[in-house]
């Protein structure tokens, strides 16, 4: 630098003067053009402002969108004709239907009896309970089924990896009678396993309708999730730690135990955090593979406010709200005392999957992977290409007539109902859209959440909160709150149509974002961004130019589970649609339901196969993550 | 402030430049603990300001202030002169190096010097390229902008950290312990050269390290600080010769501290110019502001009689010593002060005879270090440890000894 | 996000595009319209107009706006009957004339939650008359039966003849051969108060133990219970006892679609409609009301919903009356025995099914 400093001495106090809205350089853009100086300047003011705006904005679709709306629900709680109490809450607590022997602490026995009560043979764990049980096993068996997948995705080279990533989360967008079919013909009596294993002599086995089933289906819906967000974390474990690792002498083992697990396992953490969420929140296909003996506390919170009972409902729907936030803060503090410092922009080297002269440790584990591709072809793939084969199914066998009933649908349909194309194109639109919206909104928390200050664990527990509600209180809510309107000086104003939709999801899909990009954001060096604004970045910029490319992987999965939900969405858009000008995939589907399934399998295959050409668009427009 | 201590040349900002960067009372908690508590500074123009001290003392939290990544909870940070309060970093016109260069990854070489482009116009009318290339060039990495971080070596990139931060031509460079990452050839060269290139862009640089040596050679002036207030703020000599603490005694360089009750006071001097001048730029911890303001300030004791000093006779337990002390010491007051061991010289058996007995020390070798140039020998004295210099190998046990005048008193307790 | 608060005119024009109305914003339906048209908004469950096989829906609207010179929109709320209880709660406008598609329990529950009338009684609506002995289930008149269906066994006869008597049910050799639903559906729900009918108050508790104890599947949704059936997971399914006008549609084995009525009986579940309380067309609704009950609207709404016609005077094909099956004895609570009772039998069911 000659004269750089010299001639610019009052810069950063020119700066101040101005209240802090002028670039500290703006002395250097003097000499330049003035006119380009004017244009950098209103683009900083810009960008200066748009993260306070889109905090700002977040907040207030998230307070319109959710919190007001779940709020005119969760009130009757604790408001019974027009009066505060706690009686209703007391009462569920106190129920031993509901909570088991637990129920006994609230009241009034002592600790230890319950304590007793709960370790001895007749122990009673109430639908709560219950609840949580099948949700633990449900996670331990989608981490189970999710993790080698994920070892599979990001350490091998093959064919179709990229493509396969993309589609890992497809489940997510099934409707659950469609998995229910799919299930049924796969694990049913006469199912397609049934039948592979008498082919090859072995037993049957009776899985429907039984706990296990259940699990399964929890599994096949959420196994992928842990999968995709490991593959995501284990794509940025960087090379490099790897190989300083092995120069000090430690083995493959001791270097992944040392180096990758610890990078990868809070995201596995995570995964399995999600899922026991999303299945202690379970309803449908609990009832579709299990029976109403394993039913859960949702079952309950749907059968109350479809009887009216509100208060007991809300009360209910307190309580599993209080178990999922419990479980997720729980594990927030965990995910923040753990957040691994790491810079990966190398990934690590894939293996081929079939080395051209293996040994006989790398044969060892090839045999590994075709185990667990033979698992995953059960659980995954058949259900799936069970619903393929019931859309071309008929009662007289193989037949095109579910896809000619969605032609002729399109064609004479009538105005009220339901046609193929609208669903098809209002699903995409707002999948788009609520992408669109659920990704800097879920940036903006993950930025929030991931600066240092008191609580910002409850922060984003409580940012966390459209994962871990009954989705039938938000129905009703946005019914309430959104539909019906708030009287407002006299004049109503009420909320719905497309945009509304849209909203919905994206308040439904960005938490994902937040889970997927902000442990990325918290790892990162905080230096870099430190730098890039000494360097003269507003806080934005640093984001976007530097924070945001560093943990694309995280990115691009939090966008494609942000238009899964928007794709999967049900019970929000039936609520805010105006008509059938906006109904889409899934309310297709549900309407499509008759006594055969043919018509909606196969507009349950438009989904897939929308949904899918989506995912791998997303992730090709996301870039190769990683790689950079 | 004297130019004899200045490293001098022509590098060094004049006294009289303006200030560049100016700390008033600034503090900054976390939570319970105080990282900074009330430090006051000014930088000069071009100068090379050095912030060292142990790890947690507060120095990288003060430069993070200046930066802007973090706002005082008291006081106030001013530059050039004007207060940057609420001012976010991208305003406030300053290079940050950091100790592991935070290079974007993700960018190449050429893309992360230019970065800083994008929000200013290149200073000069250069355009980027040519900036990009001027800066690689002033850090000796000519060509190397298409390459990745990834590709570089540590001091590569240290270097590529350096040339960044000053492509958009700061006011101020801030290095955060930029050398500690590397090992310690690499970075004698590399403190050379940063050196070089401040003088070379005259740079108002701040530099936080926790390598006294390191800052004793490179720095115009030196804060020494501890638990988030300088000790003492002076030239590299000054802090070296004259400590002002206890802390900046023991910190700064090998050093024996003596402690004792003052037997008998044998007569007064005339004051050294060296002290005298060095008296108001010396401040014990936690006694008024370490800024080199003029006039008192309350100085290693003799600050309020300011001019004379006596030879004083000490009971530092084993012995009786002799050292010049504050004019204004009484027989019953206790003082502390230290002998550098360069300044402990070893006696042949020989010597021993004639010399004043109370400045002669008798200890046994614990242990010697070969540096290289000299020898570093740890001696038994009494239930305590001497550090002396040599460049002849010592056994057994040795005396060494030490001119009143080579003690440096730098607390003074009265009865 | 836009806000739906559309004037009358807007109004006309949205519902006009879309054809059913808006169920957002505050709207006066049933008002004259710019043409001079009348307008009537009538809310009903989605089936009803939108089915993949047939619903009467859009024969009904055709017919009616021809012959009435009048506009019909049709409303289908994901919540249905709820959705306007919600609304009369909250204080909007109701935005329907009528309902279609009331059951007997709907408006015990609809009456146990609204302190105010969210129906008013139909008054005089030509062909009430007809309505056929005992499906007339509103004591105060509010609403007329249009169709009933009844709640049967339907079973696969190439695999197994199913029992004749509830009791039989319990039998070993029919362990784990039926599929019912929960209570929370219509199907479900009628199955259930068939069997507190059958045991009563104090019985029907120790039959489902019974019943539980020799592995019945009890599943949620009608559809989860007749899509397990036809995978071929039981060869018995609690539905309707039409059954085999769906299958003889598709061309399926009636071998494999036979009704058995357990003790000759079958719930019956007559399907009512109903005047809202601030229709703002009453006059037409009523019209609407007694166009419903019409021999030849009767004949297609049977046909068309796959029920049976309210009335005795309902023009049938005679296929239809061989396919459909009707039970020697109907059952069925009145509105007076469900009132107070339904909801703790179906709790305490509940809580005996699913205690953990």
């Amino acid at each position: 630098m000659t004269d750089g400093s010299g001639d610019a001495g009052g810069a950063p106090g020119d700066a101040a003067e101005d209240g802090g809205t002028t670039p500290g350089d703006a002395s250097d853009a003097a000499d330049g053009d003035a006119s380009s100086a004017a244009a950098r300047t209103a683009r900083d003011r810009a960008e200066r402002r748009i993260l306070p705006a889109l905090a700002a904005g977040t907040v207030l679709l998230l307070a319109v969108l959710f919190y007001y709306p779940v709020g005119t629900v969760l009130v009757e709680a604790v408001r019974v004709d027009g009066r505060y109490t706690l009686e209703v809450l007391v009462g569920v607590l106190r129920d031993p239907f509901y909570l088991g022997d637990l129920a006994g602490l609230f009241a009034g026995e002592s600790p230890l009896a319950v304590a007793g009560r709960l370790l001895g043979p007749d122990r009673r764990l109430g639908i709560v309970g219950f609840t949580a049980y099948q949700a633990a096993l449900s996670t331990l068996a989608s981490v189970a089924l999710g993790l080698p997948g994920a070892y599979v995705l990001a350490r091998f080279e093959f064919p179709g990896r990229r493509t396969l990533r993309s589609l890992t989360i497809l489940p997510f967008v099934l409707p659950s009678i469609m998995v229910a079919v799919g299930f049924v013909a796969t694990f049913g009596d006469d199912g397609t396993l049934n039948a592979a294993l008498s082919a090859v002599g072995l037993p049957t086995v009776d899985l429907l309708f039984t706990l296990e089933a259940v699990v399964i289906a929890h599994a096949f819906y959420n196994a992928p999730l842990v999968t995709r967000v490991t593959t995501a974390a284990w794509e940025s474990v960087d090379a490099s730690a790897v190989e300083t690792a092995r120069s000090l002498g430690a083995g493959p083992f001791r270097a992944f135990r040392d180096v990758v697990a610890p990078q990868v396992y809070p995201a596995v953490l995570m995964g399995a955090a999600l899922t026991f969420v999303f299945t202690f929140g379970t309803f449908p296909i609990v009832l579709a593979l299990g029976g109403f003996e394993l039913a859960t506390v949702e079952v309950f919170v749907y059968r109350l406010i479809r009887n009216l009972e509100y208060a007991e409902a809300a009360a209910l729907a307190i309580v599993e709200l209080a178990v999922s936030l419990g479980l997720l803060y729980a594990y927030l503090r965990y995910e923040a005392r753990h957040t691994v410092r790491s810079r990966g922009v190398r990934p690590l080297p894939r293996h081929r999957l079939l080395p051209a002269s293996p040994s006989f440790g790398q044969a060892l584990v090839r045999v590994g992977v075709a185990a667990y591709a033979l698992v995953a072809l059960t659980v995954f793939l058949a259900p799936v290409l069970s619903m393929l084969l019931a859309s071309v199914t008929g009662p007289d066998g193989l037949t095109l007539e579910h896809y000619r009933f969605l032609v002729e649908r399109q064609r004479t349909g009538a105005a009220f109902q339901v046609r193929p194309w609208p669903a098809v194109r209002n699903s995409l639109l707002f999948g788009v859209g609520a992408l669109a919206v659920a990704l800097p909104m879920g940036v903006v928390v993950a930025v929030l959440t991931t600066r240092d200050y008191r609580g910002r664990k409850l922060v984003d527990a409580v940012a966390m909160a459209p994962l871990s509600i009954s989705g039938i209180v938000v129905g009703l809510g946005l019914l309430r709150g959104l539909v019906f309107g708030v009287e407002v000086w006299g004049t109503r104003i009420a909320v719905g149509g497309a945009l509304a939709v849209v909203a919905a999801h994206a308040v439904a899909g960005y938490p994902f974002v937040v889970r997927t990009v902000g442990p990325g954001l918290d790892a990162l060096d905080r230096s870099l961004v430190e730098s890039a604004r000494a360097l003269g970045a507003s806080r934005a910029r640093a984001l976007l130019d530097v924070e945001l490319p560093l943990v694309r992987p995280g990115v691009v999965a939090g966008a494609a589970f942000a238009f899964a939900i928007s794709m999967g969405e049900f019970s929000a858009t039936v609520v805010l649609a105006t008509g059938t000008e906006q109904y889409t995939m899934p309310i297709a589907i549900e309407r499509f339901i008759g006594r055969r399934l043919g018509p909606a399998t196969a507009m349950g295959v438009v989904l897939l196969l929308v949904t899918s050409a989506s995912f791998v668009v997303i992730d090709r427009f996301g870039g190769e993550t990683g790689g950079l | 402030m004297g130019s004899e201590d200045r490293p001098g040349g022509d590098g060094a900002a004049p006294d009289d430049a303006p200030v560049a960067v100016e700390l008033d009372g600034v503090s900054r908690r976390y939570g319970d603990t105080t990282a900074v508590s009330d430090v006051s500074l000014r930088i000069r123009e071009g100068e090379f300001f050095t912030l060292v001290g142990p790890s947690g003392c507060g120095k990288t939290t003060t430069l993070r202030l200046i930066a802007g990544f973090e706002a005082p909870d008291a006081g106030t940070v001013r530059l050039g002169g004007r207060s940057v309060e609420g001012l976010p970093p991208e305003d406030r016109n300053v290079g940050v190096v950091f100790q592991n260069y935070a290079l974007f990854p993700h960018m190449t070489v050429g893309e992360n010097v230019a970065y800083g482009l994008n929000f200013a116009e290149p200073p000069g009318g250069l355009t980027r390229e040519e900036r990009v290339r001027e800066l690689l060039e002033l850090v000796d990495l000519p060509g190397m902008a298409d390459r990745d971080p990834d590709e570089l070596s540590g001091g590569q990139r240290q270097r590529v950290a350096m040339a960044r931060a000053l492509a958009p031509g700061p006011e101020v460079l801030l290095l955060d312990e930029p050398m500690s990452a590397l090992d310690a050839q690499l970075r004698e060269r590399l403190r050379a050269q940063v050196k070089a290139i401040q003088r070379e862009l005259s740079i108002t640089t701040v530099y936080v390290t926790h390598d006294q040596e390191e800052a004793l050679a490179v720095s115009d002036r030196v804060a020494v600080m501890r638990e988030g207030t300088p000790d003492q703020v002076a030239p590299p000599r000054t802090v070296y010769r004259r400590p002002a603490t206890r802390f900046v005694a023991e910190f700064v360089g090998d050093n024996n501290v003596f402690e004792g009750r003052v037997e008998a006071v044998e007569g007064h001097v005339e004051p050294s110019d060296q002290v005298d001048r060095n008296i108001h730029e010396n401040a014990p911890h936690g006694v008024g502001s370490p800024v080199e303001t003029e006039g008192s300030v309350g100085g290693a004791g003799n600050a309020e009689s300011g001019t004379d000093a006596a030879i004083t006779a000490v009971d530092v337990g084993e012995t009786v010593a002799r050292v010049r002390a504050p004019g204004d010491v009484a027989v019953g007051d206790r003082l502390s002060f230290c002998v550098r061991p360069e300044n402990l010289r070893i006696l042949r058996d020989a010597e021993e005879d004639g010399r004043d007995p109370a400045n002669v020390l008798r200890g046994s070798v614990a242990s010697a270090e070969f540096l290289g140039e000299t020898t570093r020998v740890r001696l038994s004295w009494g239930d305590r440890e001497l550090v002396v210099r040599t460049t002849d190998p010592l056994s057994g046990t040795i005396s060494v000894a030490f001119d009143p005048a080579d003690a440096h008193v730098f607390a003074h307790e009265r009865r | 996000m836009s806000n739906r608060r559309l004037d009358r005119r807007n109004f006309l024009t949205a519902a006009g595009a879309t054809g059913a109305a808006a169920l957002a914003g505050c709207t006066a339906p049933g008002e004259s319209g710019d043409g001079g048209t009348d307008r009537l908004v009538v809310g009903t469950y989605s089936s009803f107009i939108d089915a993949p096989s047939t619903s009467p829906g859009a024969w009904l609207k055709e017919t009616f706006e021809e012959e009435f010179d009048a506009e019909l929109v049709w409303q289908t709320p994901d919540n249905e009957l709820n959705y306007y209880v919600e609304r009369r709660a909250a204080g909007v406008d109701i935005s329907a004339d009528l309902y279609v598609g009331l059951n007997t329990d709907d408006l015990v529950r609809v009456d146990g939650e609204l302190d105010e009338d969210l129906f008013v009684a139909a008054g005089d609506v030509a062909g009430t008359d007809d309505v056929r002995e005992g499906l007339d289930f509103d004591p105060q008149g509010r609403a007329i039966p249009y169709d009933t269906g009844y709640i049967s066994l339907v079973y696969d006869g190439t695999e197994m003849e199913a029992p004749e008597t509830f009791e039989g049910l319990l039998e070993e050799e029919y362990r784990g051969d039926l599929i019912a639903q929960d209570p929370s559906g219509a199907t479900g729900r009628a199955f259930l108060l068939h069997t507190v009918h059958r045991f009563g108050e104090d019985g029907y508790l120790d039959f489902w133990e019974d019943l539980q104890a020799n592995d019945v599947r009890v599943l949620g949704s009608w559809e989860d219970a007749y899509a397990a059936w036809s995978g071929g997971e039981a060869p018995m399914v609690v539905s309707y006892s039409t059954d085999q006008v769906f299958a003889a549609g598709e061309g399926a084995n009636l071998e494999e679609h036979q009704i058995r009525f357990l003790n000759d009986q079958a719930y019956a579940n007559p399907e009512g409609m109903a005047r809202f309380a601030d229709a703002s067309n009453p006059d037409l609704a009523r019209e609407f009301m007694s166009f419903m009950l019409r021999p030849d609207v009767q004949g297609e709404i049977a046909q068309r919903n796959v029920q049976f016609p309210a009335t005795d005077t309902a023009e049938l094909s005679e296929d239809y009356a061989e396919l459909a099956k009707e039970p020697p004895e109907p059952v069925t609570f009145t509105y007076e025995e469900l009132q107070g009772s339904v909801s703790e039998w179906v709790d305490a069911w509940e809580r005996q099914f699913a205690g953990n």
